[in-house]
């Protein structure tokens, strides 16, 4: 098959364009941005989030009225995971890319605690670094603040109870908690997009495909710093750590 | 460089065979030559739009009214059903923070340049489309397949666009005038829940004691090739991430300890000195929001 010469410019163009969508940018990738979803789609995501805040909250009151202090260290793993989820890290694909952080904090605080806390989180990026947005706000919520470290909690608990090694539970708890964090932006924007031939399904498999390159080394790095971070408070922070009940356990 | 060559090819496919080629050529590259051209290149700082929100000439007009305002604008702009009500918004948007705040046009582009390269990555994820035969107003033979361009795609990627630009300003307007204790201000007055309240004020102030005490860290960490290699890179990394949790940890103790000595029990408050409401500011957003919704009335 021969190209003509028009044609052999457009297929450079083309596979350019192949190599920004993988590199470029990743720090807008988790986040769905301002303005992307229509109004009702980011109405029906604030709503799904509203419940599980309200227990958040009701949570974070109760434990404060027993203990004080940890309202600190709740508003420093905040900040700590606001400046960690807008830090790079070294990625395999030569570009830059970021951590959540909410896996981290559902590990330390329990899901609940750590929905709110990423609530805070998102809010703050929208407004400090336009990352996200505030119409936005309930999707991006659901995905990376209520879902994601649901599931990071569940795997970190049956780790637990089955006498899984610590660090590999802490790595599936973490990576999957990423990973399916990605996988519902995905079907987030498919819902709200679907494709005009295929559906929503074709739409999905799309942006799974579009994130995929970025997003699937970030869940291994991901599950690897938060079992550094957490094997490395476990030895040096015991005091701190048992006040959030984190080592109740031993 | 990227965002400017992105802008041409985005625009190109999403106005193809809708305007003389004699306007669509010079738009596109007028376009995306703006971008490099006006942007300003990297000043490094990292909470750029937190220093700038405290030097604007609009941070004294009642917080409560921007935000509402700002909401408002932001409802009506997704809400609408043409890209034009997106693009009004962002022009407004756009002489509002520069003329009213006095910020400067090319730190406004460079900061508008970030979130548009993801909305333009978008913005074609939703143009493109891959069948087997050429379809649509536009196509390009890719190994075998080609990459289309319909009818249908063009509108509805012109109205997610128009929409997002249009709110992204919106939201740039609100951040680069409002200091942020402002704002957590009128979250409390709106009645948010006093935990949140005081847990958003102490996250905003300790994010600049972590991002101070990190950059410290990574400093020291790359002065001893902590980042000499991938597996070192990440190493370091979490050992600076870690150690960054430790010490905060410690901070928030002796925090806590200073506090309770000047006989904190709960809830904690700072002094609001934001503006106060004033008539013409009323007014002159009331306008602002009927022209918008006018706009969107006009174009549904």
């Amino acid at each position: 098959m021969k190209y003509t010469r028009a044609e052999k410019n457009v297929l450079a163009l083309s596979c350019m364009f192949a190599v920004f969508l993988m590199s470029e940018k990743t720090v807008h990738a988790m986040h769905i941005m301002e303005g992307y979803l229509p109004l009702a789609h980011c109405a029906v995501w604030d709503a799904v989030c509203l419940p599980f805040l309200a227990a958040g909250l009701i949570r974070i009151r109760k434990t404060l009225n027993q203990n004080r202090r940890l309202l600190i260290l709740l508003a420093m793993s905040g900040a700590f995971v606001f400046v960690i989820s807008s830090l790079k890290i070294p990625s395999v694909t030569g570009s830059c890319s970021h951590m959540t952080g909410t896996g981290l904090a559902a590990i330390l605080f329990g899901p609940m605690v750590a929905g709110v806390l990423a609530v805070i989180v998102l809010i703050f990026q929208a407004l400090l670094l336009a990352h996200g947005g505030l119409t936005t706000l309930g999707a991006n919520t659901f995905s990376m603040g209520i879902i994601g470290p649901v599931l990071t909690w569940l795997l970190y608990m049956a780790g637990r109870k089955l006498k899984m090694n610590r660090k590999a539970s802490v790595f599936l708890a973490a990576a999957m908690g990423d990973l399916l964090t990605y996988c519902v932006t995905s079907l987030q924007l498919a819902a709200a997009y679907p494709d005009q031939t295929g559906g929503m399904a074709a739409s999905a498999v799309r942006f799974l495909g579009v994130f995929a390159p970025t997003q699937l080394p970030l869940a291994v790095v991901e599950g690897l710093l938060t079992v550094l971070i957490v094997i490395g408070m476990e030895q040096f922070a015991e005091p701190e750590l048992r006040e959030i009940s984190f080592l109740e356990a031993k | 460089m990227v965002t400017g060559f992105l802008t041409v090819v985005v625009v190109w496919c999403l106005l193809y065979g809708r305007m003389p080629m004699m306007i669509l050529l010079p738009l596109c590259l007028g376009l995306g030559a703006a971008l490099p051209l006006l942007g300003r290149h990297g000043s490094g700082q990292f909470l750029t739009i937190d220093v700038l929100a405290q030097t604007s000439r609009l941070n004294r007009v009642s917080p409560l009214l921007k935000f509402w305002t700002v909401l408002v604008l932001m409802v009506l702009c997704v809400s609408a059903t043409s890209p034009a009500v997106g693009l009004f918004l962002t022009v407004l948007m756009l002489i509002l923070t520069v003329c009213g705040g006095g910020l400067a046009l090319h730190d406004y582009i460079h900061l508008l340049a970030l979130p548009l390269s993801f909305l333009l990555l978008g913005g074609l994820a939703l143009l493109l489309e891959v069948t087997a035969q050429k379809t649509g107003v536009l196509g390009v033979p890719v190994f075998g397949f080609w990459l289309c361009v319909s009818q249908a795609a063009q509108t509805r990627a012109m109205l997610v666009m128009g929409r997002a630009l249009g709110s992204l300003s919106c939201l740039y307007m609100l951040s680069l005038t409002t200091p942020m204790s402002d704002l957590i201000g009128v979250l409390r007055r709106i009645r948010c829940p006093e935990v949140l309240i005081d847990l958003m004020y102490l996250i905003y102030r300790y994010i600049f004691i972590l991002l101070s005490m990190y950059h410290a860290m990574r400093d020291a960490a790359a002065s001893r090739l902590g980042f000499v290699d991938y597996r070192t890179g990440m190493r370091t990394t979490g050992n600076l991430y870690f150690g960054l949790l430790f010490r905060s940890y410690r901070q928030a103790s002796r925090n806590f300890d200073a506090m309770e000595s000047r006989c904190f029990d709960s809830g904690i408050r700072f002094l609001e000195d934001a503006g106060k409401m004033k008539k013409a500011h009323g007014l002159a957003s009331a306008v602002l929001i009927l022209m918008t919704l006018g706009l969107s009335i006009l174009f549904w």
